[in-house]
């Protein structure tokens, strides 16, 4: 996963835990106050609607009292209603139907306290007419029979009127007349019943009135309604604590899986990262490592080089390892290169500070830093002889090896050992060397530049020339052929002989140039002289390549009349592989009229199987051969027998290396056809005119 | 519930030994400044159409806080339709108003304010009167910490000083506190008070102004002009004549009585009174003793009136 896109996620999902955390507890916290605050006003007004009751009871019980917490529990009725309805709670939809019901409320509060006003006008009625009948019969004065019979009857009323208000029973009252008779003249005494039966007719008239409206602001209405409304708030509240609790649990869910998202993405984070290191480490190992060997490679090799101040070196090859791999195959080749790899480790284990590389194919380097070079030498010697004497075993076969080592501590460490090494292998009767300048292997480095920029010069210039031997036909002591030799001539008009050049030339390009510039010249100069073969050399490696067998056989065919003067010296350098082509590029040259010659026969690379399969026409037999014939008999046996079998063939000879009269007339009186040698003449840029020769 | 009910009823009962009437604190908590502004603007005519009436006009705070005029004159010098009722200790009235129609002190301002025969106003046009002046805007920048000066912090100003014109130590006060005796015919008035049935509806701290009561419980009391009475409110026929019971505090100071002004003299009011409300007649002694005990119920001078 990308990880931006994963820290995105993790951000994401911390926020929305983090929102609904909040928006939960502030949800929560409004809800519970709002709750709180609404359950709260609602008691205090079913507290306060009792407390108004019992004030009223008490007002309606007592004869006289301070009616100051009445309108004060009126007036905190009324403020606490006002306060449920504006509560926080009721602006909530859910609770719109609370929000009638308390609406609902107000109105029958409102019919309550103004049955309240009314009650208290009709108590204060009743309450004076009491005080004032009490009062009247108090003071009634007792002096005559006819008064105490009044007072009686008085009193009596007076009982009933207050035991009616005290029970708020209107029983009390029955049908029988309540109010005083007399048949007093007395003024004062008409004056009492006057002012008693005007109360008591006023009392008789008010109590149904007043004990209905006392009964009416008593009962129990506004409680009712009061517990209605607090069990609906409840039923609301408890599905709204419901929704709550599952608002929470779904937080808790969401927060829960969020954590194991996290957990998951940061497990699997790690572990890829973990991957991703031991990739990068095993990367890194391959980058350093040799695979095969485990040794350090040669780019682990040049780092350590740079980084080393007193760098001191042994160049380790294995000699002759190309013949292990072609004789056992790789497969035991590798073996070996591992085998020898441990057996050096082993062998070097007890020295500190080194580094051991395999810094090519068959090629060890052990990098010392600041040692004694005498000392490094001596491991060297010590490593050479053990391996050496050490007999390696796969599938139940002994090989032994042996290893050439250059040490060198002489910058450029690596260019140095490497030529130092070069040295050693070709010199046979050491293994160990230790580079010195003395070696001037530098300077032969120099003078192979000097020289391919000498040919490249005369290439450019045309001072690469052909130089002519004559070819003798000893039968007809005649001058029958010649060959053309390469040469260059410097600016000073000094020629220069190809054994200087010849071999470095070889490895560049410059050499297909030379092989093009001498076949055009001989054909050049085949047209001048018709009289005459010429023959040019060309190695069996050329052949191998494309370019040049292509050009050969252009030019030869483009000078299709010349052509059939011109033979072609094959010589046999190395072994060739890939006889096929060579047969197919002799037909090719039968066909433009050349003739081909086999060069050197009887040294070197020679190949009896090369009759067989060549179509040869001539074979030239070498000078190392030739030249000795008169004083050593074994050559000339040789000598005899290449000819021979020539004839048999019936190929032509062509001697080379003919220096004296004597081996002249040995190989006339042999039947050899053709000689050439210094003898007859030396290469020249010319051929000669003169065609006779005499012996 | 019902035993409890009944228990402290019982409790209430027995500990009923105290007065029913209750006297004013010597000191109430008052925003002095606020007061003081209030003060200001009661007294300011510029809050009438015609700047001819301030609330002072028709409650004269220094005597008695009501108007000795039967009905007081507003704006264009017109006449209102009901006499003026003391402002004095109205903070301890149940509602304001004769028939009681302001639920309180708030709220009953917007009634003169706006009544187009006293001060024929409305907020917009108070709030211009303040804005306009500079002192006015100083103060309330001062108190209210305002630029712009509302209705509502003028309302709050007024009942701030309202508020500040309660009357303590009345001598009744200071019997009820036990500090003074109140002299016999003092005494003798307060009983005859109490057995009477005065006090069935003048009780509590203002001697009254805690409920409603019919003029003429007893008797129809007819007179020949109609009052805004309870039924304007309520438009119930049995509240005709039905108005908030007034208070007896600083009673002496704020002749003439009942909401109708009939009453020129403290006697004449308790005769009547107890003619048409308790169906009695007193005799002059009585009355004499009950007019006492009322003399006895002049509190000190609000304390925001003498400070400065």
């Amino acid at each position: 996963m990308n990880p931006l896109r994963l820290i995105f996620i993790i951000v994401l999902i911390a926020l929305i835990s983090a929102f609904l955390l909040v928006k939960f507890y502030i949800t929560q916290r409004n809800f519970t106050a709002h709750h709180k605050e609404f359950t709260l006003a609602l008691n205090t007004f079913e507290s306060q609607e009792l407390q108004l009751k019992h004030a009223l009871l008490e007002n309606a019980l007592s004869a006289y009292q301070n009616m100051d917490p009445i309108a004060q529990h009126v007036n905190a009725l009324l403020e606490t209603h006002h306060q449920l309805l504006a509560s926080k709670i009721l602006e909530d939809e859910n609770y719109k139907e609370l929000k009638n019901k308390l609406k609902e409320l107000k109105k029958t509060l409102d019919i309550r306290l103004a049955g309240v006003e009314d009650q208290l006008m009709l108590n204060a009625g009743i309450r004076n007419s009491l005080i004032f009948l009490s009062t009247q019969v108090y003071n009634l004065n007792l002096h005559s029979e006819e008064n105490i019979q009044l007072y009686a009857q008085a009193h009596k009323i007076l009982k009933r009127f207050n035991d009616t208000a005290l029970t708020q029973d209107l029983d009390y009252l029955t049908k029988e007349d309540h109010t005083l008779h007399t048949t007093s003249k007395q003024k004062n005494i008409q004056d009492f019943v006057d002012h008693f039966n005007l109360h008591a007719k006023y009392l008789i008239k008010n109590f149904p009135q007043f004990i209905i409206t006392t009964k009416y602001v008593l009962n129990n209405n506004l409680s009712d309604s009061i517990s209605t409304i607090k069990e609906l708030f409840r039923t609301k509240a408890l599905s709204d604590f419901r929704a709550l609790d599952l608002f929470a649990l779904l937080i808790f869910t969401i927060f829960t899986s969020s954590v194991i998202v996290i957990i998951f993405l940061t497990t699997k984070y790690f572990r890829e990262n973990k991957k991703l290191r031991e990739t990068t480490h095993s990367l890194e190992y391959s980058l350093s490592h040799d695979q095969l060997t485990g040794f350090l490679n040669r780019n682990s090799f040049s780092k350590e080089l740079t980084r080393l101040a007193r760098p001191h070196l042994l160049l380790l090859n294995i000699d002759e390892f190309k013949n292990v791999n072609d004789i056992y195959g790789n497969n035991v080749g590798n073996r070996l290169i591992k085998s020898l790899t441990k057996f050096i480790e082993h062998s070097l284990k007890e020295i500190e500070y080194i580094n051991i590389y395999r810094t090519g194919g068959d090629e060890f380097g052990i990098l010392f830093e600041n040692i004694e070079p005498q000392k490094a030498l001596d491991v060297a010697h010590k490593l050479q002889k053990q391996i050496s004497e050490h007999t390696f075993v796969f599938n139940h076969l002994d090989i032994e090896i042996s290893v050439s080592i250059a040490s060198n501590n002489i910058r450029p460490i690596i260019e140095n050992a490497d030529l130092a090494l070069k040295l050693v292998k070709k010199d046979l009767t050491r293994r160990v060397i230790a580079f010195n300048e003395d070696l001037n292997l530098k300077k032969s480095v120099k003078e192979n530049l000097k020289t391919i920029d000498m040919i490249k010069h005369a290439i450019q210039e045309d001072r690469v020339i052909p130089y002519f031997q004559p070819i003798i036909n000893l039968a007809e002591s005649k001058i029958e052929k010649y060959e053309a030799l390469v040469r260059v001539q410097l600016k000073n008009g000094t020629i220069i002989s190809p054994f200087v050049f010849l071999d470095i030339i070889k490895k560049t390009s410059y050499y297909q140039d030379i092989t093009a510039i001498m076949l055009e010249k001989t054909v050049d100069m085949a047209k001048q002289y018709p009289q005459y073969r010429f023959s040019v050399n060309i190695s069996m490696i050329d052949i191998l390549n494309e370019e040049i067998r292509n050009m050969l056989l252009e030019k030869l065919t483009q000078n299709f009349a010349t052509a059939s003067r011109i033979d072609i010296e094959i010589l046999e350098s190395e072994h060739v592989h890939d006889i096929a082509k060579v047969k197919e590029f002799i037909n090719e040259l039968h066909k433009t009229g050349a003739h081909v010659l086999l060069d050197d026969f009887g040294t070197g690379y020679s190949n009896f199987s090369y009759f067989s399969d060549l179509d040869i026409d001539l074979v030239k037999i070498d000078g190392s051969i030739v030249k000795e014939i008169v004083q050593d008999e074994r050559k000339s046996h040789m000598l005899q027998s290449i000819f021979d079998f020539s004839q048999g063939l019936k190929l032509d000879n062509v001697a080379e290396f003919v220096e004296t009269q004597e081996i002249a007339q040995m190989l006339q009186k042999m039947g050899v056809k053709y000689a050439q040698g210094y003898y007859f003449g030396k290469p020249a840029a010319k051929p000669l005119d003169n065609e006779n020769v005499h012996f | 519930m019902n035993k409890l009910l009944f228990f402290i009823l019982l409790l209430t009962t027995l500990s009923n030994a105290q007065e029913p009437i209750l006297p004013i604190p010597k000191q109430s908590e008052i925003d002095h400044p606020k007061a003081k502004l209030g003060q200001e603007l009661f007294m300011d005519t510029r809050f009438s159409s015609d700047n001819s009436t301030s609330c002072l006009s028709c409650h004269n705070v220094y005597e008695g806080g009501a108007d000795s005029r039967d009905v007081s004159l507003g704006v264009g010098a017109q006449s209102g339709d009901i006499h003026s009722p003391t402002v004095l200790n109205a903070r301890y009235n149940f509602r304001q108003f004769w028939n009681a129609r302001a639920k309180d002190l708030v709220e009953q301002i917007d009634g003169p304010i706006h009544n187009p025969v006293e001060h024929n106003m409305d907020a917009k046009r108070v709030e211009k009167v303040l804005n306009e002046s500079t002192s006015y805007q100083e103060k309330f920048q001062e108190i209210y910490g305002v630029q712009k000066i509302l209705y509502s912090h003028f309302v709050d100003a007024i009942v701030a000083f309202e508020n500040a014109l309660y009357t303590p130590n009345a001598k009744f006060d200071k019997y009820l506190r036990g500090e003074v005796q109140l002299s016999e015919k003092e005494k003798e008035g307060y009983t005859l008070f109490k057995q009477n049935g005065c006090i069935t509806c003048h009780n509590g701290i203002n001697i009254g102004g805690n409920s409603l009561q019919k003029m003429g419980t007893f008797k129809e009391y007819k007179t020949p002009k109609i009052f805004p009475d309870r039924s304007f409110i309520t438009k119930k026929e049995s509240h005709k004549n039905v108005f908030k019971v007034p208070t007896l505090r600083n009673i002496a100071l704020t002749a003439p009585y009942f909401h109708d002004a009939s009453a020129k003299t403290l006697q004449e009011a308790v005769e009547t009174m107890s003619h048409f409300n308790l169906g009695i007649r007193l005799s002059k002694e009585e009355v004499t003793s009950i007019v006492l005990f009322l003399n006895t119920l002049t509190g000190d001078t609000p304390s925001i009136l003498e400070s400065h």
